[in-house]
This record gives C-alpha cells, sequence and structure tokens, in this order.
C-alpha cells in the first residue's frame, strides 16, 4: 500500500514538473529576440507587408496569452503543432529524427553501461593496483576530449585514410551491394554506425565505469562481502556478487543517460552527418521554429524525468533494504 | 541616440526595454544566456555609440557589429591595422546572423558600422536591389536594409526612375547614374565580391557549365546541370549541399535555397544564361506592349510531368493563384502582376501595377507555371494552399521529382519532354551540413559535384587531386561595411570618405580570400556585371595622406595622442 500511495505522489511530481517544464519553455522560446519570420527569412528576402502577412497566417500576430492558450489546448488533445519551417505537424517532423537517434544512441548507451559496469567492476575488484590507476586514467582520457574530436581523429583515421568507413550520414543513397556481405540488410547502416558509435562510447563509457568502481570499493568492505569470501565463494562468484549490489548507482545514472540519449548528441551528429534529434534541436532553435523546439526539449526533458520516475520505483525491488514506509 | 528612435515607437520601446530585463534575468538560468548576451553586447555597443562624438571631443571608439565568421574576424584584424593611422579605435561586436537579423535589420540598431556579406541570391542580379533595397530612404524603416539611414532624394529619384524604366538603354543610364551618388556620399563602404568556388569531378562528368552569380553548382540558375554529360557508365550525378530543402511546396518558401531548387522541378517563365542576361525558359518569348503590359507566349509541346499538356489556361491559373492566395513568398508577383488574359491557345496578357523595369527578370524569373488541374483541387480547409504537402510535386521543369528523405537526399529525374533535353538520367542532391565532410566525399569519390561556396585553402587542397576540377565563378554578391549616418561620427561625409581612402580593398582579398574574387570599384554593384556596372567609377586611391587630409580639411584634428578629434562646432 505504502509503495502505491508513494509511486502516485511521485507520478504527480513527475507531471508537475512536465507541465512546468511546457510553461517555462513556451516563454522562454519566445523570450529570444527575433520571431520566426524575421530570422527564417534571413536578410530581407520579405518585404514587411509580405512578412505581417506571414504572421497572421501563422498565428503569430495574435496576443501571446491567446498562442499559449490555443498551443495547450492542442497539446491536450496531443497536438504538438505545426512546424513554422517545416509547415508539417510537427510529430511528422519530430518522429523520423527520433528513430534516427534511437538507431545511433541505443548501441552507444547500451555499450557504454555494458563496457563500463564491467570494466568498472574489473578496476574496483583490483583496488591499489597499478593496473586500476592505468585503467582509471585510460578511460577518463576520452572523457576529457571533446567528443567532435574524437569523431574527426576517428573519421580522419578510418574515413579518410584508411577509407574503411563511410565519413558520415545515415545510409549511402543508392548503395550498390558488390559482395554477398554487403546485400545483409542492415549492412549499409551497421557500417555508417561504426565511427559515430564507437565516438559515443568513448565519451560516455567513462561515467558509467567510474561509478561502478566507487561503488564496487565500497560495497567490497560490506559485512556480506566478507560473510560471503567466509562461505568459500569462488573470486568469480564473489565479484559478480559485489558488482550486482554495486549496480545501483549506475542504475540512477543510465536514467538520465538514455534520457539525454533521447535528445541526441548534437556534435556527434553534426561531426558525422546523421539526421537527427540533435540537429534539428539546434536547427529548430536557431530558426525560431518554436512548435519544433520546444517538442525535441519537451521529448528529452519527458524521457529523463520519466526514466526517473520508474528507476525511483525500481529500486525498491532492486534493492530489498529500501522500503515504501 | 539618433532623432529617429526618440521620435520612434515609444510604447513598443518600453515594452522591448522590459523584455530585454526579462530576459537577462532568464538569461542566468543558462538557456537563452547566448542569445542575452549578444543583445546586451549590442545594447553595449548602441549605448557606448550613444555617448556622441562631442565637437572638440576625440572621436569615442567606433561600435563595429561582425559577424563570428572566420574570414570576418580576419578582415577586421586587417582592418583594425589599416585605419589606425587616422587615430581612431574600433569596438569590435562579434554576433551571429541571427542577431544580424533581429538586431540590425529588424529593430535597425546598427552601432557605427556592420559588417555584412550579401550572397549572390539571383534576384539581386538586377541592379534594383543593391540600389533600392539597401539605399533608398524608404527602406530605413525597421526590416529595411537602409539600417545605416541614407538619404538622398537625389539618389532616391533615380533609384525610383531605374526601377520603372523599361527601356534596358535609358535604364542603363540611370542605374549608371544613381551609383555615382553612392560613391560621392559613401554610405558603405563596399569591399570586394567574391569569387563563387565550386568543384566537381572531372573523370566523371563532363559540360560543366559555370554561370555568372551562380557557379556551377548551386542550384540557383538552371541552365548551369543541364549540359552536365556522364563519362562513366552511371548516369546520375550526386551534389552536395550545406542545406536540406524545408518542403516540396512551391507557393510556400521564400527561403532562397529552397524556392529555387524546387523551381528544378517547376520551370519558371525566364531564367539566365551564362552571362546573368534573362532568357525564356518556360516560355518562347514575351513582348513588352507598354510599360504595363506584357504578353507572353508558352513554349508549344510543354507537358506537366503526369503528361497533361501545359496550355495558356494554367499560365492564367498561375497568376490568378497568387493573386487570389497573396502568398507571402511571393509577394513580388502579386504586388506587380494585376491580372492574367487569355490571348490565344499559348498566349496571356499581364496586366501590371506599374511599370517594372526587374519584371521580366525578378517576377518571370521567379513565378514558375503551376498545373491548374493539381492546385484547383487542393483542399479548401487548409488556412493557404502554401500549407498542403505536396507530396508528389508536378511541374514542367527540367528534373522530374523521383524521392525526398529529409536530412538524406532529394532525387530527381531528367524529363525527356523539356525543350532543352538534360544529358544526364538524373541528379541526387545530398545536404551535408559540415563543410570538411562535403569535401572529404568528393575527394573519396562519394560524391561527384560539390555545391557549395568553398575557400581558397580548400580549393587548393582539392585541385591537387588529378580527378577534381576546381572553378571559380565571378558573382554579384558583395563584402561591405555599412556605416550608420544616424550618429557621429559616420554621419560625417569626409569621415566617411577617409575611411575609404585607408581600405586598401585588393589588399584584403588577396589576405583573406587568396585574391579569388573582383575588387569593388566602390559602387555595391559588381563591375563584372557588364551592364550594369559604372565604368566611370573606381575605387578612391588608398592613401593614408589623403585621408588625413580630407578629414584636415573638414576641421578634424589629432590630439597629443594622436587621437582623432571632431571638428569644434
Amino acid at each position: 500500500m505504502a509503495f502505491w500511495l508513494f509511486a502516485a505522489r511521485r507520478a504527480a511530481h513527475t507531471a508537475v514538473t512536465l507541465v512546468l517544464l511546457l510553461l517555462f519553455m513556451y516563454v522562454l522560446f519566445r523570450l529570444v529576440p527575433g520571431d520566426p519570420t524575421t530570422i527564417m527569412l534571413g536578410t530581407g528576402e520579405l518585404p514587411l507587408e509580405a512578412q505581417q502577412r506571414l504572421r497572421e497566417l501563422w498565428g503569430l500576430d495574435r496576443p501571446q496569452w491567446q498562442q499559449f492558450v490555443t498551443y495547450a489546448g492542442n497539446l491536450l488533445t496531443g497536438d504538438l503543432g505545426m512546424s513554422f519551417y517545416f509547415r508539417r505537424p510537427v510529430l511528422e517532423i519530430v518522429w523520423p529524427m527520433l528513430l534516427n537517434t534511437l538507431v545511433l544512441m541505443t548501441p552507444v548507451v547500451v555499450i557504454s553501461i555494458v563496457l563500463g559496469v564491467t570494466l568498472g567492476t574489473w578496476l574496483g575488484w583490483r583496488r591499489g593496483e597499478r593496473i586500476e590507476e592505468i585503467g582509471a586514467i585510460l578511460a577518463l582520457i576520452p572523457r576529457a576530449l571533446p567528443v567532435f574530436w574524437i569523431g574527426i581523429v576517428l573519421l580522419a583515421l578510418f574515413a579518410y585514410e584508411l577509407r574503411w568507413f563511410p565519413i558520415g550520414g545515415m545510409r549511402q543513397a543508392f548503395f550498390f551491394p558488390e559482395t554477398w556481405y554487403q546485400e545483409l540488410p542492415f549492412f549499409d547502416i551497421a557500417r555508417h554506425l561504426v565511427l559515430p558509435v564507437a565516438a559515443g562510447v568513448l565519451t560516455s563509457m567513462a561515467d558509467p565505469l567510474m561509478i561502478q568502481r566507487t561503488a564496487l570499493i565500497e560495497v567490497k568492505h560490506e559485512d556480506f562481502m566478507v560473510h560471503a569470501r567466509a562461505r568459500g565463494l569462488s573470486e568469480g562468484a564473489q565479484r559478480r556478487l559485489a558488482r550486482r549490489n554495486a549496480f545501483l548507482p549506475v542504475l540512477t545514472y543510465s536514467a538520465i543517460m538514455v534520457g539525454f540519449a533521447f535528445g541526441g548528441q548534437v556534435l556527434l551528429e553534426v561531426v558525422f552527418n546523421w539526421p537527427g534529434m540533435g540537429r534539428l534541436m539546434v536547427n529548430s532553435v536557431s530558426q525560431r521554429d518554436y512548435p519544433v523546439a520546444q517538442a525535441t526539449f519537451f521529448f528529452m526533458a519527458a524521457a529523463v524525468v520519466t526514466l526517473n520516475l520508474l528507476v525511483d520505483l525500481a529500486y525498491g525491488w532492486l534493492d530489498p533494504r529500501i522500503r515504501h514506509e | 541616440m539618433g532623432s529617429r528612435n526618440e521620435s520612434g515607437r515609444p510604447a513598443t520601446r518600453d515594452l522591448r526595454a522590459r523584455r530585454r530585463e526579462v530576459l537577462k534575468f532568464l538569461g542566468a538560468f543558462g538557456l537563452t544566456a547566448p542569445s542575452a548576451a549578444l543583445v546586451s553586447a549590442i545594447d553595449g555597443a548602441l549605448q557606448s555609440a550613444s555617448a556622441q562624438a562631442a565637437a572638440g571631443q576625440p572621436v569615442p571608439r567606433l561600435g563595429v557589429y561582425l559577424p563570428n565568421w572566420p574570414d570576418q574576424v580576419e578582415l577586421w584584424r586587417q582592418l583594425s591595422r589599416e585605419w589606425q593611422p587616422l587615430g581612431i579605435e574600433l569596438d569590435l561586436q562579434q554576433g551571429t546572423l541571427d542577431t544580424f537579423v533581429s538586431q540590425i535589420v529588424a529593430e535597425q540598431k546598427l552601432p557605427h558600422m556592420g559588417s555584412m556579406s550579401w550572397g549572390g541570391a539571383p534576384d539581386r542580379l538586377d541592379p534594383d536591389y543593391f540600389l533600392s533595397e539597401m539605399f533608398h530612404s524608404r527602406r530605413t524603416a525597421r526590416g529595411g536594409l537602409n539600417f545605416g539611414f541614407y538619404r538622398n532624394e537625389a539618389f532616391d529619384r533615380l533609384a525610383d526612375a531605374q526601377r520603372s524604366e523599361m527601356d534596358p538603354a535609358k535604364r542603363q543610364q540611370l542605374v549608371r547614374e544613381a551609383q555615382t551618388h553612392i560613391v560621392e556620399d559613401s554610405p558603405s563602404i563596399v569591399l570586394f565580391h567574391r569569387d563563387i568556388i565550386h568543384a566537381y569531378n572531372k573523370r566523371r562528368f563532363s559540360g560543366v557549365k559555370p554561370i555568372l552569380g551562380n557557379g556551377i553548382g548551386f542550384p540557383y540558375m538552371p541552365l548551369s546541370y543541364m549540359d552536365i554529360t556522364p563519362l562513366t557508365p552511371r548516369k546520375f550525378m550526386r551534389l552536395t549541399s550545406i542545406y536540406d530543402i524545408a518542403s516540396l511546396n512551391p507557393f510556400l518558401t521564400p527561403e532562397i535555397y529552397n524556392s529555387t531548387t524546387l523551381r528544378l522541378i517547376y520551370a519558371t517563365f525566364t531564367t539566365r544564361d551564362e552571362k546573368a542576361d534573362v532568357m525564356p525558359w518556360a516560355l518562347e518569348r514575351w513582348n513588352i506592349v507598354n510599360p504595363t503590359t506584357v504578353d507572353i507566349t508558352l513554349r508549344g509541346n510543354t507537358k506537366f510531368h503526369d503528361g497533361r499538356p501545359a496550355t495558356a489556361q494554367d499560365v492564367k491559373f498561375t497568376f490568378d493563384f497568387i493573386n487570389k492566395h497573396r502568398f507571402p513568398a511571393l509577394s513580388r508577383i502579386y504586388e506587380t502582376v494585376e491580372s492574367a488574359e487569355i490571348t490565344g491557345d499559348l498566349t496571356v496578357r499581364l496586366k501590371l501595377r506599374t511599370a517594372s523595369a526587374p519584371f521580366t527578370a525578378n517576377v518571370l524569373g521567379y513565378a514558375f507555371l503551376a498545373p491548374k488541374h493539381i492546385w484547383e483541387a487542393v483542399p479548401s480547409n487548409l488556412a493557404t494552399p502554401a500549407d498542403w504537402p505536396n507530396d508528389k510535386p508536378i511541374g514542367s521543369g527540367p528534373w522530374k521529382y523521383v524521392e525526398w528523405r529529409k536530412g538524406e537526399y532529394l532525387q530527381l529525374a531528367a524529363n525527356q519532354d523539356f525543350f532543352m533535353k538534360p544529358k544526364l538520367e538524373g541528379m541526387v542532391v545530398l545536404p551535408v551540413p559540415q563543410m570538411e565532410s562535403m569535401v572529404g566525399m568528393l575527394e573519396r569519390g562519394d560524391s561527384d559535384m560539390l555545391g557549395w561556396n568553398l575557400d581558397m585553402t580548400l580549393g587548393e587542397r582539392i585541385s591537387r587531386n588529378p580527378e577534381l576540377e576546381v572553378v571559380r565563378t565571378p558573382t554579384h554578391g558583395q563584402h561591405e561595411v555599412r556605416l550608420n549616418l544616424g550618429m557621429a561620427p559616420t554621419d560625417n561625409k569626409a569621415f566617411r570618405r577617409a575611411l575609404q581612402h585607408v581600405t586598401d580593398r585588393k589588399k584584403l582579398l588577396d589576405i583573406i580570400f587568396s585574391g579569388a574574387g573582383v575588387v569593388s570599384n566602390g559602387a555595391p554593384i559588381t563591375p563584372a556585371l557588364e551592364n550594369w556596372a559604372n565604368p566611370a567609377i573606381s575605387a578612391p586611391e588608398v592613401s593614408v595622406d589623403k585621408a588625413r587630409a580630407v578629414l584636415r580639411d573638414a576641421g578634424f584634428t589629432w590630439n597629443a595622442q594622436g587621437r582623432l578629434v571632431m571638428p569644434s562646432a
């Protein structure tokens, strides 16, 4: 019972957060100087009268509160509005980009977490050894480098010099397979994925790795670990036990990581010419395409907040020590 | 601040001031911080500028707005050095194109001067753009491009006269005379007209045709792709561009890249040839009956891409449709054409609202033939037919639509029914948002033509590749420094002329763009447009002595520290 009360309260918090977020973003985007008609059209391509007519057609001439009421009303029916730039419903614009981003970010997040946890456990287990010091430093170096730089270096090496991989894009328009393996489904997307995923993993792996390592070092000295050793569990079994118990902080962090993955990584997407959410986000902000900009940020924020909620709820189940009373 | 603002719109100004306060506050939250910073940077520049130079006092630091592009930064490093001997100091404020549009054009808040480069959009080939749009006093209003507040009645009269003069020879005279005022009054320091640098794979394709103001790869002028001939079994060409299109509806977008790309599918009535002279395209000919009456004749046997024949019905429908819906993107058409009457199977008589000299270039060259049978069936529940998705565009142009994947590619196939048959079987336009990737794709053979403006460094690197050819084409686009005539000391003509004498245009072009371009003669129209440039005008002599003499004659002096001092009242 206590759990359901807790869940309801957390869900209500989440809902309030999201509503505030929508309102805040609405106001924020409109405070940035310039409106879609001035920014999109660039320098003097439209006479003032035509620009005024465009504002009327797009409803931008109405008072802000009226525009907001319309926007909020539409939102309640699941309508995110029309993009000013594309003149298509926002979902139709955002959805394909979101899918593209997930194609890129899912492997990045999964590989980062799996590798991070595995290596973090391994390093934490060898606490105090020379290999732990070197390992931690090695993991932190790519973390400290900007992702676009890593991307450019990978491109220079593996795309320009060795020519093993394409230099960007999600697939090659008009790709003609020459060998049997090139005919495999997804071959083209897969070879386009290798470099951006590598760059993404290199930069995002260090966080789960370091968190797991720290947590493991703490767990290692807990009573139940001493007990496990006393029971004569093998080293591997002990490590697995410690890994599972050290995983909680990484889980919390993963929720945030997945959430942000929905927003794509702008720099990664630009360097590798990936048609995803990050680029859409940046373009829509600079074009003052408010509905699209709001939708992209909202998707990202909603993912972070919702996953946080899920993790909070899952804690009680994952960790028997946490009880909702 | 200048009198303009005090007589401006007090209510809006208060509101804007308040809005800015809120913005600065919210900027602390981080999300809008960059924008807020730019706004306050420009405000800061204006405040320092509004500490107007008082008579007999040293000239204040001059506020300069420049876009944060590497070439502009380098340009101002050079200019600061060149202008130093005059005893002036510059306060450089870097912004983005956004700030330029929203602050300087829309809100007309130019500090003492603003640096800008104007691209060579096709409508700017007509001299009307760089004269009337930029310097006519009518365009000093908010959103107008005369944001330096140049006002000269004699110039206005000439600018208006050339706009309505339908006789090309007489118009040429007016255009040339108008430019002498600009050079004399110096409202702008026009620096140079940078060449368009494109590249293509010459092992795979030949017949590439450079067009003045367009280069070989921009979609602005459809003639440039017509003669491209494949040299290998692959009959379609892959072209890279920085942008992607936003929509397939030709009535929607005023944005130049999108609208010109769609005009590969929708043939315009006229277009421009290699020398940028107007030539018939969907039309067979036009005839100017009198200044407000033009007869146009469609080419016989024109077919739309769905096989239906095009007739005078479609021509009339096109103009009626645009007039009825007043599409903002096509304002120049409905503002010029009053009515269209069918006078034969292929002929239509257009009545113009006023005589318009740019008519054949900018109205007939911008309006496209729209199939009546498709657009009259567009659902009427839309606010405007411009919002219709138009997923399968049907035009009559040299290229037929095949597929568009947003952010990935736009595929076009040759229209063998077009009067001038493309030699390619098709084209694929790939949007690549990064210059380095575009170059890499060309070098690796992943693309066949690079249709975006390269700089000379990249151009030189590409030209070392034996498979690739770099093509330089002159353009009418220009780099300029616009001076604010609404505040001291840039309101002083002698001061402006002195700046002209310490600006070494050729040196700047050599240093920043490896000399790839045409040095300006001081007028806004490039000498490469021989029809319109004034051959009698030449750039002011570069000489510090001369500049100082001009200033001295106007009463300027220098103080003990060598700083320029305003003339005493």
